[in-house]
């Protein structure tokens, strides 16, 4: 087996920016004004629900980009869940915290929220990437991990099971730099939580993101709901197999999932 | 009966735009759902020998766009070429013979439906007559019509059903378990990529079941959405053959007839 290389990459964090015209238009046809997509975003935490906030895509942390469109596609397809980020510039140098997930050509890192406090769009963060490359092991593929996060994750358990027509954005794209939006309502998914579990059925992810029969793909929730017609919660893959390959537990009331302390970033 | 219309409201836009020549790498491959390399012509530029009505697949193409692949370097004035060029629309390639041909359907460029295209090169100029957005049926208040050319649509299998429906024939009802790519994305612009596509040419019309693509596509349970099909085979899993979005709303207010003719190019 090769052994993982670790690498070290630079994101600095994203500035959110809008056109002109603020409003964009949600599934029911109303204008919204978006808010907290990307950037330093405060008063969303690993553990909320993914409807608990009237925000677009908002994800706990902040978001990281790189100026340079290659250099943000290589950040975005290196940095893994559980890598460690250390901020390099700013009023929060030196603070460290970790990679909870991607969304769509960005790095999604939660932070301590005191640190947190600290942090500024453009403040620089070094990623020290490890995980992608990993070897299917039982006909498992692992993506967008670091390996210590997932030995220490409890992939039996899974908030809920989710059937592949609800996956909307992030199909046939590349899963090892997109996450999977599920097209719920907060009537179904009141209860899904960032850092929660889900298992994808009939979803294959090895080779861009797609349907296929008898796949499954295990995906971390990493970012909260959204208005727009085909968004919703996103979903980061990172187990991928034939169904035989795994046992799943759905568990609505009692799944952990991946908490700040597994994560390795307390009060995250 | 056709259904009445509003068209004499609506005016035409003259639109610029050129022939995209196609992109490609450095690197050359691409990687389909199985995991082997590809490199396959498709997408931009001229390609011939596949026109309306003809198979969509069983081609060795990749995203397959059928005729001239035409786009505008300027990117807001290649947003109004997307959203608002219409199936059907005018199409007059500047130069030599000057032929003209007419809009088949959208993708990330407006693709061109011509008999004379030997003499098209990636570069050359076209003058597009934009007309159709904004375009409603006025006995069907619940659907909604986007990218159709008013002159095409008594030349479509559709009418008005005694009962009130819109009645639509169709070469095929699509579960939504197929949907792939271009989820999530605006219903004006791109198209619907369709994973295990049914066998379908060039230019028919499929229904898509429990889809809403009145502002921007998603899932969304009793709802349907009809277009023509405008790209062909795909190899990037994911992808697939798709429609260009003519008409959605809700499925009540619509009556599915199956029939294996139904072609935009019946009208050509």
């Amino acid at each position: 087996m090769s052994a993982l290389v670790r690498t070290t990459l630079l994101g600095e964090v994203e500035t959110p920016r809008l056109g002109p015209e603020p409003y964009l238009v949600d599934r029911d046809g109303a204008p919204y004004v978006p808010t907290a997509t990307g950037g330093v975003v405060l008063g969303l935490r690993l553990g909320d629900g993914v409807f608990d906030v009237d925000g677009d895509h908002a994800a706990p942390g902040v978001t990281l980009v790189h100026p340079d469109p290659a250099a943000c596609h290589a950040l975005t397809a290196f940095a893994c869940l559980g890598n460690e980020a250390v901020v390099r510039t700013g009023d929060a140098r030196g603070a460290t915290g970790r990679v909870l997930g991607k969304r769509e050509g960005r790095v999604i890192a939660v932070f301590p929220q005191e640190v947190l406090a600290r942090m500024l769009p453009a403040d620089q963060v070094v990623i020290r990437a490890h995980g992608q490359g990993a070897a299917a092991r039982g006909g498992v593929t692992a993506l967008n991990i670091d390996p210590g996060v997932l030995a220490a994750l409890d992939v039996g358990s899974v908030r809920a099971r989710v059937p592949s027509h609800l996956v909307g954005n992030g199909f046939g794209r590349p899963a090892h730099q997109w996450d999977l939006d599920v097209q719920v309502d907060r009537a179904d998914a009141a209860h899904w939580r960032l850092g929660d579990l889900l298992c994808l059925d009939d979803v294959d992810v090895r080779h861009n993101a797609g349907h296929r029969e008898g796949w499954l793909t295990m995906a971390v929730l990493v970012h909260a709901s959204s208005p727009l017609p085909g968004h919703g919660p996103g979903a980061m893959p990172v187990l991928c197999g034939p169904a035989s390959a795994f046992t799943v537990r759905v568990d609505p009331t009692g799944h952990a999932g991946l908490t700040p302390e597994l994560l390795g970033c307390p009060d995250a | 009966m056709t259904p009445r219309t509003n068209a004499h409201r609506l005016v035409t836009q003259v639109l610029a735009g050129e022939v995209c020549a196609p992109r490609g790498d450095r690197f050359g491959y691409r990687v389909d759902g199985g995991g082997r390399a590809f490199l396959l012509p498709g997408m931009g530029g001229v390609t011939l020998g596949v026109r309306v009505g003809d198979p969509a697949t069983g081609h060795a193409a990749d995203h397959l766009e059928p005729g001239l692949s035409v786009w505008h370097p300027d990117p807001a004035a290649d947003h109004a070429l997307q959203f608002l060029a219409c199936v059907g629309n005018e199409v007059t390639v500047l130069g030599g013979r000057r032929p003209t041909g007419r809009v088949l359907g959208q993708h990330a460029y407006v693709l061109v439906d011509l008999a004379d295209a030997d003499d098209v090169a990636p570069g050359d100029r076209v003058a597009l007559r934009a007309r159709g957005q904004g375009l409603r049926l006025l006995d069907h208040p619940d659907v909604v019509v986007k990218n159709l050319d008013p002159d095409l649509l008594p030349h479509l299998p559709v009418d008005t059903a005694p009962d009130g429906r819109l009645r639509v024939s169709v070469t095929a009802r699509v579960a939504p378990s197929a949907v792939g790519a271009g989820t999530g994305m605006a219903s004006e612009f791109a198209n619907t990529d369709l994973m295990g596509a049914p066998d379908v040419r060039i230019g028919d019309l499929v229904a898509l079941l429990d889809q809403d693509h009145r502002f921007g596509r998603g899932h969304r349970a009793g709802h349907v959405a009809i277009g023509a099909i405008s790209t062909g085979d795909c190899r990037l899993f994911g992808h697939g053959p798709g429609p260009t979005t003519l008409f959605t709303g809700p499925a009540e207010a619509f009556e599915l007839v199956d029939d294996p003719t139904a072609n935009i190019g019946v009208g050509w």
